[in-house]
């Protein structure tokens, strides 16, 4: 009897031709979608790889020249465009790309496609994700809201009853016949998106497999769980009429007003620090010390009592080592030492204010899938400190590297111009790498909403199995 | 004419009498509150960020003309009146921080557009500006893409939905509550009765456009009668935004489908030309037109700035000469007169470069606006934002300023430092007047 229901609902859904229509404008949108975005994200993803190279090529060719001169020149380092960001370009957009690493000072990521963008850019890239998240639920709206008051209306309900078939089994019926629908649209696309992955995707990051099931079964669940939630209204609903009303008006505040409201809430609940105070802070704590007892020219001279100790000598000019290379990278390391602080203070800031939307996915699920999604593309809020950590140690390695070298091979009383190293001492330090975070480490990032979507899940279909039989069949 | 006027009363009492309406001024006039209520917050933030800067310049350079005062007979005045007295630093004390402000445009709250994107100050001294304007503001990217709910969000996206949650069953309504055929017997035309409960429908959204305008006004503290011609600019533009909605709405009653049907479509057009053709557009620009790589610029600068110190000094002063000609003293050989025109030739070296880029990235943005009017949304935002000062092209303009100043204060101090001169009280006085 189930199996009937499914079948009727699913078979007159897929002869409805309104439905035909806005379906096949779905796909047609979700095929240019994930094609013409995973040729922008090779082409994007190429030019960054290309940049880095060419940059890393211009290190190592830099010629002959002092150690310190060359942490001065610097290295640079291009976030990776993640191979799932063709399906949800996320935060990418926002976010600076790219990072000039030096001696002395942590600079920010900079350059973000948006920043170079009119205001056109504002309104989003049309991607799987866009569609995913915000038009295949009003596929879902307009499949529904008169799936009850229809054979309401045409006396059908009655007739069904006189059956055999209990509300509760009219009612999952519905609900997998529909669901099967949207599995129709669904799954076929996300299958080709799957086959545009290419062993070159699976090179950059290794978890691609895991993280697109992952991807694939967060947007099953939110579809399933807002058929339930639309079949439901719709059951209760008093005519087709207040039920469209009414659900296109939830979708409206979920997915447009919402998820805007909560980010600014957001910023005013846990406010952003301002970059002259980030700075500010710092320059002064490497100034006074930590604890604001201990200030820099202190440090300096007890790191040179502990070091003339250590050597057992009187003087700096009686030293085996380079006292200006071992300075210099005790300087680094403290002034590395504040800025983990400070920049983990507004790191924590950046994640409270991202987790209360988080939390709100208990209440808008499309919320939800939105954080979930972007996290397993690889394009949020975590990817990008984690890219800015890779960056910054790989920071810390080169210039310490050039520190050490100056340290021990600069003999005192060779000048700072006489002493000169070349592409051997360049072609020692590694080209950058990152590796994109792991599946694991994206889940347990995640489980916020992760745990909302499974609480919407539970939760309608504890809802439905307790109401379905109170549907009123008049 | 005399009949519209006549059945406009009774259609607004039924209008009135039906709970949508209601529903929908209070979301609407609600949405539109906390919007001009956000922008302000919004504003504040921006303009504390202002405020934290120049009271930093002013008590720099508060401390600069104390110095500028002090008893040089005193041996630990010296080193400071000398700081405050003295045109070069070589980079590393470098004088003393200038900030310019992009000082918070009238009409921002309303629409802040891409503001939040930009740094809205940049701090510097009058060696190179390339290396000291690579900054950004911290902002949490999750925020920016959501975009802000200011007044304009409310204008572009949630207007045209409630002219077609007001309009969709205009005709519908009458057929399926069995009034039509009431109508249809009148002597009065079908076509004017449903034109006058178009224009009526069409003046409440107005009227509402207007009080939520006059209110971001009001609430924002903005003076009325100092941007009355921004006032009614922004008027014009939200006015004919309607009326183009309005007018999509025409021809999806003129189709007389059933009230359902109509919402959707309704709904459906708004999706098309609020959500789907932006991000089409945005879309097909992204993946055919590459942005240029500005670490470029960096990379040029490092490079120039490494062959600067490798090379003779004649290296740079021969080419300083030749583009300040006014500076040249035949001297190729001082120190400090060589550093300051390594970082001019430096900024000229990243100017070209960034000119360049600028160019590639105005023409694919072009690319954009051509396909704007597939986008009425994106476009009319454009427009607000325009009027409002909160564009990319506001930025650049105020990006122009920063050089401009960086030029006028590094006439004043190339002076000096090619003449070996010190500072005066009276130069002093005129930096200050510059701040």
């Amino acid at each position: 009897m189930l199996k009937l229901v499914i079948k009727k609902e699913f078979l007159t859904a897929l002869r409805d031709v309104r439905l035909q229509i806005s379906g096949s404008i779905l796909i047609i949108l979700m095929l240019t979608a994930v094609l013409v975005g995973r040729q922008g994200q090779q082409q994007i993803a190429e030019q960054r790889k290309e940049a880095q190279e060419a940059m890393y090529d211009k290190w190592v060719n830099q010629g002959n020249k002092h150690p310190h001169s060359a942490a001065h020149y610097g290295q640079f380092a291009f976030k990776p465009k993640p191979v799932l960001s063709f399906l949800d370009v996320g935060l990418d957009n926002y976010t600076g790309i790219s990072v000039f690493l030096e001696a002395h000072k942590q600079n920010e990521i900079l350059f973000s496609a948006a920043q170079d963008s009119n205001g056109m850019s504002r309104f989003g890239e049309l991607t799987a994700a866009l569609i995913l998240q915000v038009l295949l639920p009003l596929l879902i709206i307009f499949l529904t809201f008169n799936i009850f008051s229809k054979e309401r209306e045409e006396g059908t309900l009655k007739l069904l009853h006189a059956q055999g078939l209990s509300m509760r089994q009219l009612f999952m019926g519905k609900v997998w016949g529909t669901y099967f629908m949207v599995l129709l649209i669904f799954i076929p696309i996300i299958i080709l998106a799957y086959f545009l992955l290419d062993d070159q995707s699976a090179a950059l990051d290794p978890g691609v497999t895991v993280k697109f099931v992952g991807l694939a079964s967060g947007y099953a669940i939110y579809f399933l769980v807002f058929v339930l939630l639309c079949t439901l209204i719709s059951a209760f609903a008093r005519n087709s009429g207040f039920s469209l009303l009414s659900l296109l008006g939830l979708w409206i505040l979920s997915c447009i007003i919402l998820p805007k409201a909560t980010a600014n809430l957001a910023d005013k609940v846990y406010p952003t620090p301002s970059q002259f105070e980030f700075r500010k802070t710092i320059k002064s704590l490497v100034k006074n010390g930590i604890d604001g007892h201990n200030p820099s020219d202190v440090r300096l001279a007890s790191l040179k009592q502990e070091v003339l100790d250590e050597y057992n000598v009187e003087t700096i000019e009686e030293l085996p080592v380079n006292w200006s290379g071992i300075a210099m990278q005790a300087g680094e390391e403290y002034t590395d030492q504040v800025y983990d602080q400070e920049f983990s203070r507004v790191e924590t800031i950046f994640k409270d204010q991202n987790r209360l939307s988080e939390w709100v996915g208990f209440i808008n699920p499309y919320l939800a899938v939105r954080h979930l999604s972007m996290a397993l593309a690889g394009t949020d809020f975590h990817h990008h400190v984690a890219f800015a950590r890779a960056a910054e140690n790989y920071r810390r390695g080169f210039v310490k590297r050039m520190n050490k070298d100056m340290e021990t091979n600069h003999k005192p009383g060779i000048s700072y111009g006489d002493y000169k190293v070349g592409e051997e001492m360049w072609s020692s330090i590694d080209p950058f790498s990152y590796a994109l975070p792991s599946f694991g480490a994206i889940m347990s990032s995640q489980w916020r909403s992760v745990g909302a979507l499974t609480f919407w899940l539970v939760g309608l279909f504890g809802i439905s199995m307790i109401y379905a039989p109170k549907i009123s069949r008049l | 004419m005399k009949t519209i006027f006549h059945i406009l009363p009774f259609e607004w009492k039924s209008l009135w009498r039906s709970n949508l309406l209601k529903v929908l001024l209070v979301v609407i006039l609600g949405a539109g509150i906390y919007g001009i209520y956000f922008g302000k917050f919004e504003i504040d933030k921006q303009e504390y960020r202002i405020a934290e800067v120049q009271q930093y310049e002013r008590q720099q350079f508060d401390s600069l003309l104390i110095w500028s005062q002090l008893d040089t007979s005193i041996a630990e005045n010296k080193s400071k009146y000398e700081f405050a007295m003295s045109p070069v630093g070589v980079g590393w004390t470098k004088h003393f921080t200038y900030y310019l402000t992009n000082e918070t445009p009238e009409l921002a709250g309303l629409c802040l557009g891409q503001r939040d994107l930009y740094p809205v100050y940049y701090g510097f001294n009058v060696t190179d500006l390339a290396r000291q304007v690579n900054t950004a503001e911290l902002a949490n990217p999750m925020k920016l893409l959501t975009g802000n709910f200011d007044l304009s969000y409310v204008i572009v996206f949630l207007f045209p939905l409630l002219i077609v949650a007001l309009f969709y069953n205009l005709y519908a309504r009458e057929k399926e509550g069995g009034t039509l055929s009431l109508l249809q017997s009148q002597p009065v035309g079908l076509g004017t009765i449903l034109l006058s409960k178009g224009l009526l429908r069409l003046k409440v959204v107005l009227v509402l456009a207007t009080v939520l305008l006059l209110l971001g006004f009001l609430l924002q503290g903005i003076s009325l009668s100092q941007n009355l011609g921004l006032f009614f600019e922004w008027l014009l533009v939200i006015y004919a935004y309607c009326m183009i909605w309005t007018g999509l709405m025409a021809m999806i009653i003129w189709m007389r489908r059933s009230a359902a049907l109509s919402a959707m479509l309704g709904l459906g057009v708004w999706l098309i030309f609020t959500l789907i053709t932006p991000a089409l557009i945005n879309l097909g620009v992204q993946s055919s037109e590459p942005l240029p790589n500005k670490a470029d610029v960096i990379h040029a600068v490092r490079a120039l700035n490494d062959k600067n110190w490798e090379s003779p000094k004649s290296f740079v002063m021969d080419k300083f000469h030749a583009a300040y000609p006014k500076y040249d003293d035949g001297d190729t050989v001082n120190f400090q007169k060589w550093y300051y025109a390594s970082s001019s030739m430096i900024d000229r070296e990243a100017n070209k470069l960034k000119a360049e880029m600028e160019a590639q990235i105005a023409e694919r943005n072009s690319l954009l606006t051509k396909w704007e009017w597939l986008a009425p949304a994106a476009m009319v935002h454009e427009r607000l934002s325009r009027m409002s000062e909160t564009d990319r092209q506001s930025h650049l303009e105020f990006v122009e300023k920063v050089n401009i100043y960086h030029r006028d204060l590094k006439d004043i101090y190339y002076e000096r430092i090619f003449a070996q001169a010190q500072f005066d009280f009276d130069d002093l006085k005129q930096l200050e007047s510059l701040l």
